[in-house]
């Protein structure tokens, strides 16, 4: 008898003690000042100082509004879509353009139209391309933090040694440049063999893979530009990281194994960390097709849960983060572009080498290809590795039979 | 009185296995019976729409998605490759590290090891191994063999991820076989010793069919958990399966379909064809070793 007491004793005890904390943390919520949870995914030391150097300025503004910051690590869908099943969400939070529609055809975002007429937010302020992720049907669902762009980066020494004095121009000084640049030890270009390195090549040829809703995946011009970047790999003259023992195509730069790469932004810090000096190697806009030039933009957004106790602080504290105030920290820390077209400005006049990459956005299409994202884009890539791997040289063929498996 | 204490002893009885019984409720039959629930709906964790009903159309979808269908070759593929080849060696190593050489325990130890390690670190470590430039080419070039990506090729990265994993639960077999090798007495050696058996002749005709039960059970754990395969293939493969998706796992596909392509109830319908196939080898490997498995 004595034993089952202490059992229960101990159980007891255990469930309060559960209880107490369920109720200590509602506690926070009965103070007068709002706390405000803004949900990000781990990234490193430098991405995160930016976040909470934006959170300390706002708070100078709005001293009653507590922000606390949510880091999510691991699969970020995967623990997002957890929260909200038990509705513990976030009040605005990081969503990457790839499964944005995902979350808004359920219906789980907050449209902004609302607040941004309400306290006079604009979308015309935002590098353009970069809202389409985050706008369904006509509303606006997502303020753009920040963005990259695909740009070359080519190592200057190799160049020199080739003589070559600018870099490659057009399509046709790719390809030479990438030829003349491979020897025994090094291969002219690295990329990887994924749509978001290829696609450029589309639209530089007047194709398109995404008419502004749905995929498309048999656009003649479009093979044309994949068929002429896949074959820089069948020549051998272009190869992937994992190609050359790399573990990124950063490793694959910075160790010299290859002499150029179409790459984003973040190449800059890493090779910053890796200690190649900045001169030694240059940044230029990704070289023009027959049909002018074309890159990849990468963006992220702040949206609001549709579930937000404090929706006008919360759009506040969006505002505040994608505009002036909160852009100025993006500029200063130089590791993504911001995305507020004034910002950008600032940002070429800091950086002045890294001009490049604003240039992109001006002609840059966004990695997004609606609501079947991750089929599209693994059609796309199976049927690359097939054309080089697998040797089945019909593309079109192949991708075609891809689409009819996967999308239906 | 007596009665009393009878009931006094259910209860304790039932208080201790509460906590057992608690987690077994809430961490397995109430996920098991939703996702079975689920993997007849049209569910999803986002928004506040009610799951509706749709019959067999999540079943429909997953037996006809290629990419299901592939990995289920690709992850029978595995098995077959991993089960008997791990087996054989670690009836080897037990028998070897039963009481033939010095250092036993040191070998005991150090064939184990690899089970203890993270299969997240294991595999990270053999992609370093495996690089182009890695240790593997390295050796591999000495004898002449050209450098190749091993996890890069779609005919080389299913065998390459086979090594791993043998290498990295060998150890768990060997140490059930040992306790297994306990069991036989020593006199049924001694005697075919006598009749002037040697040690390959002892080894088949002795020590294999006494360990009969423990094959049996080494087989059919080693055959659920490579056909559950997971961890390996997700960290060398990606989400998209590696080489023209030929690392593509049935659980890394559920694991796709589910948090990549937000379709909970096809996934939840694949897991339970995984399941079915699961269970149905697993009955045909019961009928094939008979039903007496004891000496």
């Amino acid at each position: 008898m004595k034993k089952f007491l202490t059992i229960l004793l101990t159980l007891i005890f255990l469930l309060s003690l559960v209880a107490g904390m369920g109720a200590a943390q509602k506690g926070v919520f009965a103070t007068s000042t709002i706390t405000l949870k803004l949900g990000a995914w781990a990234s490193s030391p430098a991405e995160k100082k930016i976040v909470q150097n934006q959170i300390a300025a706002f708070k100078k503004l709005y001293p009653n509004v507590d922000i606390k910051l949510v880091e999510i690590v691991g699969d970020y869908n995967q623990k997002m879509q957890l929260l909200m099943a038990s509705k513990t969400e976030p009040d605005i939070f990081y969503m990457d353009s790839m499964p944005a529609w995902q979350y808004i055809a359920k219906g789980v975002l907050e449209p902004l139209d609302y607040w941004m007429k309400k306290y006079n937010v604009k979308t015309i302020g935002y590098e353009s391309s970069l809202l389409q992720p985050f706008i369904y049907k006509g509303k606006v669902y997502g303020l753009p933090k920040d963005y990259n762009t695909l740009v070359l980066f080519y190592n200057k020494e190799m160049f020199k040694q080739a003589g070559l004095t600018r870099p490659p121009r057009t399509w046709q000084e790719l390809k030479d440049y990438a030829k003349k640049l491979t020897t025994g030890k090094v291969v002219g270009l690295t990329m990887n063999l994924e749509l978001a390195r290829i696609q450029p090549f589309v639209y530089q040829n007047g194709g398109k893979v995404f008419d502004g809703t749905k995929p498309v995946f048999t656009d003649p011009k479009a093979l044309e530009g994949l068929k002429f970047a896949l074959d820089l790999f069948k020549e051998g003259i272009c190869k992937t990281p994992k190609d050359l023992g790399a573990g990124w195509v950063g490793d694959a730069f910075a160790d010299k194994k290859a002499a150029m790469t179409i790459e984003g932004g973040w190449m800059i810090p890493f090779l910053n960390e890796r200690k190649i000096p900045k001169d030694s190697y240059g940044i230029a806009e990704l070289p023009a097709g027959p049909a002018g030039k074309s890159t990849m933009a990468f963006t992220v957004a702040y949206v609001m849960s549709k579930n937000s106790k404090h929706k006008p602080e919360a759009f506040k504290l969006i505002r505040f983060l994608t505009g002036e105030g909160g852009q100025k920290f993006v500029v200063e820390a130089g590791l993504a572009l911001p995305s507020l077209k004034s910002a950008g400005v600032n940002f070429a006049k800091t950086y002045p080498e890294r001009k490049a990459l604003v240039d992109g956005a001006k002609y840059a299409q966004v990695y997004f290809y609606g609501l079947d994202g991750t089929k599209v884009v693994d059609v796309f890539n199976k049927a690359f590795e097939d054309y080089i791997i697998g040797k089945k040289y019909d593309l079109k063929k192949n991708i075609e039979e891809r689409v009819k498996q996967i999308m239906k | 009185m007596r009665n009393r204490t009878k009931a006094q002893e259910y209860l304790t009885a039932f208080v201790m296995l509460l906590p057992y019984i608690l987690s077994f409720c809430v961490f397995f039959a109430y996920p098991l019976v939703k996702a079975f629930i689920i993997s007849f709906q049209n569910f999803s964790f986002l928004g506040d729409a009610p799951p509706n009903f749709v019959g067999l159309a999540n079943y429909k979808e997953a037996l006809t998605n290629k990419m299901f269908l592939d990995s289920i070759l690709n992850t029978l593929y595995y098995s077959v490759l991993v089960v008997p080849t791990q087996l054989i060696i670690a009836l080897i190593l037990a028998v070897v590290v039963n009481d033939k050489v010095k250092f036993k325990e040191f070998f005991r130890t150090t064939y184990y090891l690899p089970t203890v390690t993270s299969p997240v670190a294991v595999s990270i470590i053999f992609l370093f191994l495996y690089k182009t430039d890695g240790l593997v080419n390295q050796i591999l070039s000495h004898i002449g063999i050209t450098p190749r990506n091993w996890f890069n090729e779609p005919s080389f990265v299913m065998p390459a991820i086979v090594t791993v994993a043998v290498w990295g639960s060998v150890g768990f077999y060997m140490v059930t076989f040992l306790s297994g090798l306990s069991t036989i007495p020593d006199q049924l050696y001694e005697a075919a010793e006598v009749e002037g058996a040697g040690e390959f002749i002892k080894l088949v005709k002795i020590t294999v069919p006494l360990l009969k039960p423990m094959i049996f059970f080494n087989t059919v754990v080693s055959f659920i958990s490579t056909l559950q395969m997971f961890d390996l293939s997700y960290i060398i493969g990606g989400s998209d399966g590696g080489p023209m998706g030929k690392a593509m796992t049935m659980v890394v596909m559920i694991y796709r379909t589910a948090f990549k392509e937000f379709n909970m109830g096809v996934a939840s319908a694949m897991a339970f064809v995984v399941f079915g196939i699961i269970f149905l080898l697993t009955l045909i490997q019961r009928k094939l070793f008979g039903e007496e498995m004891s000496y």
